[in-house]
């Protein structure tokens, strides 16, 4: 492989990287503000100069490739003095805001002036101010925070495929808005928010919330749909705030759809079942448990499982079966129209799934059939949910049976059901699923669970013992 | 070698010694300045820069404080609590600000970090109370001691 040289190291590279990659390698951050891996480069911020030998002015490090025997200096004085000019320029009408700003302490004209700019301003001219433009739901517009990178623009154009963010007017007038200020139309909005390199694009949802450094992190899956995008949750205080895409090149790469990152509101929301609950009323989980025993009794059931579980939960729910309902039968549910994985289609060509569950691979490994193949049910059924699997669907179908719901329900779905057994959310359980191409991922815990709910381990344990005991929590 | 102390019998009663302290004791109760005050009706004055209780600044009735949360990333004792909101004009404010006043150390790390000089420390020390008390943001808004 050919090698080049930045800041007196050797790095090898593949031909056709670009500088910022190939210092990236070898330990040497370049600055970038309209550069993104995952989107074409302009090399319009200025931000990335980098000084090559035998090249007569700077060079922007992510529009020039990697050449045998380059030798490239990332902190020599000319590069200092001109990446400070840079920021002097970016800063000139910058409204400085950061403290009522949400971007504030993971944004990068904030690290890279900390970094590179200087601490003292020049121009005592007013500021260039703007009208905002009302941008729909997901996404909260300050224009005057805007240093023109152009991500916004490109990522519409080449990820979203649609072609909604513009520039208009030129110079000092630039003004970055959608074409004839309509609100956004794409259904990846949240990415505008996480690609702005300052806050001038920032989520309605987590608006005024929480400050970013506040936030503990939890890499995490998305159970939004079969995609498994890789995510990260962030919370505090046992309260879940946000949830951003993590980077991942096989699967989601660095984008997320809306769907998926406001999916986590259900695990937190007022009409989730947090009791045992037991026809309209709430019950403790001792009774709840002697009711269930009654009512099941050792006999073949019809055993519902929502394509949503993990495949740890799937296992225990097969092998409780087995021992303790002999002859019972199990069959898995989810989106309604998707049975199979062979009816898993993409919806767009991004990332959307059909299966609005994130684990219909992992139920079929393990050969649970689907709904669709259930002749008969048993009088009582069992219905085990992640809270994402579609449960209308099913108990459509099951009317006149004695439903019993075991994980996450709201209150609504919970009309139909005798009894609910409340259980965990993915974001309060660690297990492992199966995303639409057969990737085995985690699922990590980022929050505490309230103590009155139990994991469906625990519960199906409780259950199989003869003698009712339930312990503290 | 021990000194030897002076003996005889008038030496016994000290007498002297009594009379010369008692001395420094009267002149010290009858004439010296006193080191303490009648604490209600009198009081000291203490310097600007002490660090009492708590308030927030307002113009015009409208606080300073922009729910930024310097001021909780900063304190030692984690004892302010501010639940940000948006007024209608789209300005974020506080629409909860708590201190703790049991929890505060009154170190003024608040007060330096503050990016828009809102919470500030007066020069009030007289915050007995009978109950714990946290300090609600209706309280901290009334405009108290050195301004």
């Amino acid at each position: 492989m050919p090698k080049c040289t930045i800041d007196g190291k050797e790095v090898e590279f593949k031909p056709g990287e670009n500088l910022i990659t190939v210092a990236k390698r070898a330990g040497v951050e370049i600055p970038v503000f309209c550069y993104h891996p995952g989107l074409s480069v302009v090399a319009q911020c200025r931000m990335c100069y980098v000084e090559i030998e035998k090249m007569p002015k700077l060079q922007t490090a992510c529009s020039t490739n990697a050449a045998e025997g380059m030798v490239v200096k990332t902190q020599s004085d000319p590069v200092v003095k001109g990446r400070a000019g840079t920021m002097e320029f970016l800063l000139l009408n910058h409204p400085l805001d950061c403290p009522i700003c949400d971007k504030a302490g993971e944004c990068d004209l904030q690290d890279n002036s900390f970094g590179h700019g200087s601490a003292n301003m020049r121009h005592t001219e007013e500021r260039r101010t703007y009208v905002d433009v009302d941008m729909g739901p997901v996404i909260e517009k300050n224009m005057n925070r805007c240093i023109h990178c152009t991500r916004c623009i490109r990522f519409g154009e080449e990820v979203a495929g649609i072609h909604e963010m513009v520039a208009i007017q030129r110079g000092n007038n630039i003004d970055i808005t959608t074409i004839d200020g309509n609100p956004l139309q794409t259904e990846y909005a949240g990415n505008y928010a996480d690609i702005c390199p300052t806050g001038s694009l920032t989520l309605r949802d987590f608006r005024f919330r929480k400050r970013a450094w506040m936030l503990k992190k939890t890499s995490t899956i998305c159970e939004g749909c079969s995609k498994g995008c890789n995510m990260e949750i962030q919370h505090e205080g046992n309260v879940i705030y946000r949830c951003v895409p993590r980077e991942n090149l096989e699967i989601n790469k660095y984008w997320m759809c809306d769907e998926g990152r406001m999916n986590y509101h259900y695990t937190q929301d007022e009409k989730r079942i947090l009791n045992p609950r037991s026809g309209a009323t709430f019950i403790g989980w001792e009774d709840a448990i002697q009711t269930l025993k009654d009512q099941i009794n050792e006999k073949p059931l019809t055993v519902l499982v929502g394509s949503d579980l993990t495949q740890q939960e799937l296992e225990n729910i097969l092998e409780y079966t087995k021992n303790y309902h002999k002859g019972s039968s199990v069959y898995h549910f989810g989106t309604e129209g998707v049975f199979t994985s062979a009816q898993d289609l993409p919806v767009d060509k991004i990332l959307k799934m059909k299966s609005k569950t994130s684990n219909l691979n992992g139920a079929e490994k393990l050969g649970i059939k689907s709904v669709q193949e259930m002749k008969s049910a048993s009088d009582v059924v069992l219905v085990f949910a992640g809270g994402r699997a579609n449960v209308q669907s099913v108990t459509k179908k099951l009317e006149g049976k004695k439903l019993i719901g075991i994980g996450v329900y709201s209150l609504n779905e919970a009309e139909s059901f005798s009894m609910v057994l409340p259980s965990l959310s993915f974001t309060e359980k660690d297990g492992t699923i199966f995303n639409h191409q057969g990737i085995e991922q985690k699922l990590k815990r980022a929050i505490q669970p309230k103590n009155t709910i139990k994991a469906i381990s625990e519960i199906l344990m409780l259950t199989a013992n003869k003698k009712v005991k339930v312990g503290a929590n | 070698m021990l000194a030897q102390r002076k003996t005889g019998f008038f030496n016994k009663f000290y007498l002297v010694e009594i009379i010369k302290g008692l001395m420094i004791t009267m002149r010290n109760m009858l004439f010296a300045k006193r080191a303490t005050i009648q604490f209600p009706e009198e009081r000291r004055d203490y310097s600007e820069k002490f660090r009492g209780q708590h308030y927030i600044k307002s113009v015009n009735g409208v606080e300073n404080c922009t729910a930024c949360m310097l001021c909780p990333t900063v304190c030692p004792a984690e004892c302010i609590h501010i639940v940000a909101g948006e007024r209608e004009d789209k300005e974020k404010y506080p629409i909860k600000f708590e201190i703790d006043s049991l929890r505060c150390c009154f170190c003024g790390m608040c007060e330096e970090a503050c990016p828009k000089d809102a919470i500030k420390l007066s020069n009030i020390y007289e915050m007995s109370q009978q109950n714990r008390t946290v300090y609600e943001k209706e309280f901290l808004l009334e405009q108290r001691g050195n301004k």
